[in-house]
């Protein structure tokens, strides 16, 4: 075959096989389907349809053309998506040829953009420009003997601009200079510096036609100056004569000084070479070279940037540069003159534009002031010309002892007032005085009745708070003399002193802490609660040590803000007699709480004294129930009603119909409430589960592997913690729970507290509720410990939860602890009181608590039934004792089982809605719209609803008793025996199940 | 207004009502009267002649309130269905049905722009723009925390008490809402004629009688029990007694000042429901009637 090839000869192209096309076809196909696809695109091959390779040109990308092989850019040819929303018009785009072109071409385009009209043009501009694109149209039209566009320098068409016509009208004529014929040469030399300037700064061509127009008095000089010609000059616009021949940097004239040299090397160069038109020429290059040598050699500088005189000496070397570099280029020249050398130097130095001179005497000079004369006799120091805090009070004289008032009351009203005043300064005194000019109860501000007393009372208190006060000083300034800390500045400053404590010399950076503490909270909260706090609580008026820090412990608890971690005692009680005394606290300020409700002087007395007593009577349990039924009876009226004011905001369209004008235009809408982490905390659910789950897990495994209890209790530590944290985290989950909460009532019936039912609803709420509980109590005992400085002891903690009758007293530490987080939680609610819906959910959880606290105080076993409550309580069973632990542990599953059980009833009845209204809320469910609904067998529907209001009945009398219930627990928690208080309840709960059973059948 | 002049004797018995009537009112004038109960119906009649006029039916469920427009032109009324019907009084077409609350409707009432609010046991409290072709309330208050019974409207002010034990007022005037905490649940309210108090049923058989400027607690009217029907209260049209509906069928009179019951009597043979003072004072006090609105067995209304 081959050799027949060779002996044939060929013509024309021969047809190729079908096979072979449709093969390479397909190939090109398979190729563009799937081998292209894997290729990453920057190595896919552009091919034809006949799978050939495509070959750009070089300048265009060579076989890769374009971006990636597509076209020029990333976008490619890929459709605009039309996307346009109500908010997002999409705008109709007109392209307009701007939108293709490069910058440049833009800035060629701009010519044509905007400008004045011929008309109006003072420079000729426009017109110039618009005469060179004419002429270049023309150009293009005829023959030419030079082919393609003439330079527009060399070929400008004459336009005059309307400078030049009035200039003509004036008298001018073409190629005239507008300057006297006969200037003398320093005219010139200047004129040639400006020149020089105009022309380095000028950049471009058509601001070169400017000047070869206007300017031709200019050029003509310059033909002058340079050859020394006859005074006329063209009329036509100069044409550039000569090109750049030369080596120097564009518009450099090295003879632009020595105008002279520039000649005779003209000369010598005619001489030597043979064309001597091309020097000729070179010297005449100076059309654009007058400029202020320095700048010449420039290196960084743009030929054509601005010439600044910043830039000056930023080239200050140049200037020798240029020197040598002239030398070495006309080695024949003669050393420059030094009179040129010299003003050179001279405006390189003082940046003085050619052809200006420095002025001999400058306007601006420095003005120097001289300091202030400080007085011979001035002494750095300051002295504040108002009393302090009543520093001179030591030396009036004390008033007299003077027999208190017969009055108790009057007696009380005016120590309190006496210590305010003295707390708070004479303000405060002035302040009351004003307000209650009228009240004769104040009179002894006034100098009434009582005055003495009152004036003796205020000097006491003075006395007392300056002693303390400077023992505070003394031992500050033993530990630390130079600094000055924040109490002192305070001080100085005249603000309210800080209530602090001997305790925090012991340590430095404990003081630190509280005086952040204390400083955060005097900023956040507000004066008016401390000015509202009555005088007349002195439950601890024998000791007046013990009231003052009563009276401490009262401001820090209703003024709110941060609660200082560091309790405030004396520094030498032990931490036992703290936590007593704290508890001491609690007791009478919820007694003057109470006795500020009642309003009755004699209530008020009889309680104060009650709790003046300390914390033993309050723990006698004989005592508080004697009192109970009266006082809560009392309270209950007297608390209501409450008014709280809100701001509510109306909607316009209401407004409108009501024909009102809207309080709220114009304002910007409210801002969404805030929620509180306790609120947001009863509504967990989920996390409740998963805890639930792991709580009976841990309890198994307590019992099972108990052998190792230590390892095991810090596991149990550590679950506790992890507990916490999850419940913590999982903390916004409104709508389960409240299907826990509200939807279980069919499971009611199953009340046996089973052992592991982890998916019941009915646990669920109780694990809820336990949880809550725990979390809450594990939170306030160790926020209660961190406020006594101190770890929950573990004795004592145990032998509460060991010791059964005596327990009271560790009793009232829960419930004071719980009271205080109560308040706690209050002020949280007071510090937003936009939200009422908060405020009454926190209650609610208050509620709840509380109930819970009852509880758990009333089984003394329930604290320790909730093993990862506190973790204390856990390192407290010794290894050693293994049989107790493990017995222990039994019982606390159980327990734990049976309050789980218990605290749920009660957060049933204490739910934000009454027990009998959840019962409607329930029958709503199940069959409240039938018994409810009209029936035709009237007699059935009347069984119905009677039985139904029957229920209502029922409930809501059930309701009032468990709320009184539950204001007895909010009161004296630990009052009810826990058998009897489970009994009853269990009582109610079968009648309400049974109730709900009649309603449903 | 002396002991003497309060209704004691029943005068005329209303007699038509199929069901339980669950609510009484007069229209402005006193002339006439409207009843709604579980029957579905709304009755109007002359209580004067004892005569029924009209009955308007269109609800599903009991009807719980009516209100009649100042012009007697328009009736509102809501009940269990969740709605509420603004009808035309004249031809007994429902003009307009307003849903969105979530559950039962408690009380309605117009306002004298012929807006109407609903307090529904949703919680809530909305505004209905009567006027409009919306059917969207104009406004939801919902900070109340249990089931709102009843609404009373002045010129600026639109009050209801709730089962959560609070009176609220929101002015929409000064824009913003005032909180009365009784501590009980509360039943009804109803306002004095100078508007100065506000008369509150509480479900601890109690009514307090609440100066609506302070807040304050200023009388306790006690003897009744109510402690789980809705039981209607109001003041006498010269605010000299405070009227109030027993569960055992008694219907008391307390002196407005020293709180004494200076009147009850037994009007019913079981729960007496509502009762209603027309609110003119033109019309002399014996035949101002508390009507009393009877559960099922009776099922009427009698004007005493």
């Amino acid at each position: 075959m081959d050799m027949d090839e060779e002996d044939f000869v060929f013509f024309g192209t021969p047809i190729e096989r079908e096979e072979e096309l449709t093969s390479r076809k397909k190939k090109a196909v398979a190729e563009a389907s799937g081998h292209l696809r894997t290729l990453p695109s920057w190595k896919q091959e552009v091919r034809d349809e006949e799978g050939r390779r495509r070959l750009h040109g070089a300048f265009t990308g060579g076989f890769s053309a374009g971006y990636y092989n597509t076209v020029g850019s990333k976008e490619g040819w890929t459709p605009q998506s039309f996307t346009s929303s109500r908010k997002n018009r999409a705008e109709v785009k007109q392209q307009s040829i701007l939108n293709f072109l490069d910058e440049d071409e833009k800035a060629e385009l701009e010519g044509q953009s905007l400008g004045t009209s011929s008309q109006f043009d003072t420079f000729g501009f426009t017109a110039a420009e618009y005469a060179r694109k004419q002429a270049e149209k023309e150009q293009q039209q005829r023959p030419s003997a030079i082919p393609g566009p003439v330079p527009d320098e060399i070929l400008l068409p004459a336009t005059e601009s309307i400078g030049v016509k009035l200039l003509l009208k004036m008298g001018w004529r073409h190629g005239h200079s507008i300057k006297d014929l006969h200037a003398n040469s320093q005219y010139d030399a200047r004129r040639e510096a400006r020149k020089a300037f105009l022309a380095f700064s000028s950049d471009d061509a058509k601001a070169h036609c400017t000047k070869s127009e206007t300017g031709e008095d200019y050029l003509g000089s310059v033909e002058q100056s340079i050859n020394n010609d006859v005074q006329t000059s063209q009329s036509t616009p100069i044409f550039v004569l000569n090109p750049k021949q030369d080596m120097y940097g564009l518009g450099y004239d090295p003879y632009k000084h020595a105008p002279e040299f520039r000649e005779k090397k003209r000369l010598r160069a005619s001489d030597h070479r043979g064309p001597g038109n091309k020097k000729a020429s070179l010297m005449r290059d100076g059309l654009f070279g007058f400029k202020s040598g320095k700048a010449a050699p420039g290196f960084g500088i743009g030929a054509l940037e601005e010439y600044d005189a910043e830039d000056e000496d930023v080239y200050a070397s140049a200037y020798d540069f240029e020197e040598t570099f002239v030398q070495d280029q006309e080695v024949e020249e003669p050393p420059r003159p030094s009179t040129d050398h010299q003003p050179k130097l001279a405006w390189k130095e003082q940046g003085v534009l050619p052809g200006f001179r420095v002025a001999s005497n400058s306007d601006y000079a420095l003005e120097r002031f001289d300091p202030p004369k400080i007085p011979k006799d001035f002494v750095p120091h300051h002295k504040f010309p108002g009393p302090l805090n009543a520093d001179d009070k030591h030396t009036i004289p004390p008033p007299p002892e003077v027999l208190p008032p017969v009055d108790n009351n009057m007696k009380l009203l005016i120590e309190g007032v006496a210590t305010l005043v003295a707390r708070c300064g004479k303000l405060f005194e002035d302040l009351s005085r004003e307000k209650n000019q009228s009240n004769p109860i104040f009179s002894f501000l006034n100098g009434g009745n009582g005055h003495d007393y009152y004036a003796r009372k205020l000097w006491e208190e003075r006395q007392k708070r300056n002693d303390q006060k400077n023992l505070a000083l003394d031992g500050k300034l033993s530990t630390s003399v130079q600094t000055m800390t924040a109490e002192t500045r305070g001080k100085i400053l005249g603000e309210r002193p800080l209530e602090r404590s001997l305790k925090d010399f012991s340590s430095s950076v404990v003081s630190a802490d509280v005086n952040l503490q204390f400083n955060l909270s005097d900023t956040f909260t507000k004066p008016a609660s401390f000015g509202g706090l009555p005088a007349v609580e002195k439950p601890f008026k024998d000791d007046p040590a013990k009231q003052e820090r009563f009276e401490r412990f009262l401001k820090e608890k209703y003024q709110g803000g941060l609660r200082s971690i560091d309790y405030i005692g004396a520094s030498n009680m032990s931490e036992a007699a703290r936590a007593k005394e704290r508890l001491d606290f609690e007791a009478a300020a919820e007694a003057i709480e109470k006795g500020k409700c009642n309003k009755e002087s004699k209530f008020s007395t009889q309680q104060l004294e009650f709790s003046a007593g300390g914390g033993m009577q309050f723990t006698s349990a004989g005592l508080e129930q004697g009192k109970d039924a009266h006082a809560e009876d009392f309270m209950a009226r007297k608390i209501y009603p409450k008014r709280e004011e809100f701001q509510w905001r109306p909607l316009p369209v209401l407004c409108k119909r009501f024909d009102l004008i809207d309080p709220y235009m114009g304002k910007p809408p409210p801002p969404p409430r805030m929620r509180s982490k306790m609120d947001s905390l009863i509504f967990t659910s989920d996390s409740v589960k998963a805890t639930k789950l792991e709580e009976n897990v841990t309890a198994n495994r307590d019992q099972v592997s108990l052998l190792q209890t230590d390892s095991q209790i810090s596991k149990d530590v550590a679950d506790g913690e992890k507990e916490v944290e999850v419940q913590v985290e999982n903390v916004e989950r409104p709508v389960d729970l409240y299907k826990a909460i509200f939807s279980d009532d069919s499971d009611d019936e199953i009340e046996a507290p089973t052992v592991n039912k982890g998916e019941d609803p009915e646990k669920k709420v109780e694990v809820a509720h336990t949880t809550l509980n725990r979390l809450i109590a594990g939170d306030f005992l160790e926020s209660l410990g961190k406020e006594l400085g101190l770890e929950v002891p573990p004795e004592v903690s145990y032998s509460m939860n060991k010791t059964r009758t005596s327990a009271s007293k560790n009793e009232s530490v829960i419930a004071n602890a719980g009271n205080m987080n109560n308040l706690s939680v209050e002020n949280m609610v007071s510090s937003t009181p936009n939200d009422y819906s908060l405020s009454a959910r926190n209650k609610e959880v208050l509620y709840n608590q509380e109930g819970a606290e009852g509880t758990e105080s009333q089984k003394n076993e329930s604290i320790q039934g909730n093993p990862q409550g506190d973790s204390s309580r856990y390192v407290e069973p010794a290894p050693s004792d293994n049989r107790s632990g493990r017995t222990g542990f039994e019982k606390i599953a159980q327990e734990d089982r049976k309050v789980k059980s218990l605290p749920s009833r009660h957060r049933k009845r204490s739910s934000s809605s009454s027990d009998g209204e959840r019962t409607r809320k329930s029958s709503r469910r199940h069959g409240y719209s039938s018994s409810y609904s009209y029936s035709d067998s009237s007699s059935d529907d009347q069984n119905r609803y009677h039985s139904r209001l029957k229920g209502r009945k029922k409930g809501s009398s059930r309701e009032k008793s468990s709320s009184r219930k539950h204001s007895k627990h909010h009161k004296h928690r630990s009052r009810d025996s826990s058998g009897r208080s489970h009994f009853s309840t269990e009582k109610d709960r079968a009648e309400s199940k049974r109730e709900k059973r009649k309603w449903r059948d | 207004m002396s002991v003497s002049d309060l209704p004691r004797n029943e005068s005329t018995v209303l007699r038509g009502h199929e069901g339980a009537v669950l609510a009484a009112r007069f229209n402005g004038d006193g002339n006439y009267c409207l009843s709604c109960g579980k029957d579905r119906t709304i009755r109007l009649w002359n209580p004067h002649r004892g005569i029924h006029i009209k009955t308007y039916k269109s609800h599903g469920r009991e009807v719980r309130d009516v209100h009649v427009t100042s012009d007697n032109s328009k009736l509102i009324s809501c009940g269990g269905d969740r709605q509420i019907f603004y009808w035309d009084v004249a031809t007994g077409r429902v003009i307009r049905k307003f849903r969105g609350h979530d559950s039962e409707v408690n009380a309605v009432k117009f306002n004298e722009y012929s807006s109407a609010v609903s307090a529904g046991y949703d919680q809530s409290l909305r505004a209905w723009d009567c006027r409009s072709h919306s059917t969207e309330p104009i406004q939801i208050i919902d900070t109340f925390s249990d089931s709102v019974m009843s609404v009373c409207l002045t010129k600026t002010e639109m009050i209801a008490g709730s089962v959560d034990g609070t009176v609220r007022t929101f002015d929409i005037r000064m824009g913003r809402e005032i909180v009365d905490d009784l501590g009980q649940p509360v039943n009804c309210i109803s306002m004095s004629n100078d508007g100065n108090c506000i008369l509150a049923s509480c479900l601890d058989s109690t009514l307090r009688l609440m100066d609506r400027s302070t807040g304050e607690l200023l009388q306790e009217y006690k003897g009744h029990t109510c402690k789980s029907y809705k039981l209607d209260c109001c003041l006498t049209n010269t605010d000299a007694h405070v009227t109030g509906g027993s569960e055992d069928g008694y219907i008391y009179f307390w002196d407005l000042v020293d709180a004494t019951a200076v009147s009850s009597f037994r009007a019913h043979a079981s729960v007496s429901m509502e009762l209603a003072f027309c609110i003119l004072p033109l019309i002399a006090i014996l035949e101002l009637p508390p009507y009393i609105i009877l559960p099922c067995p009776e099922r009427l209304v009698r004007l005493l």
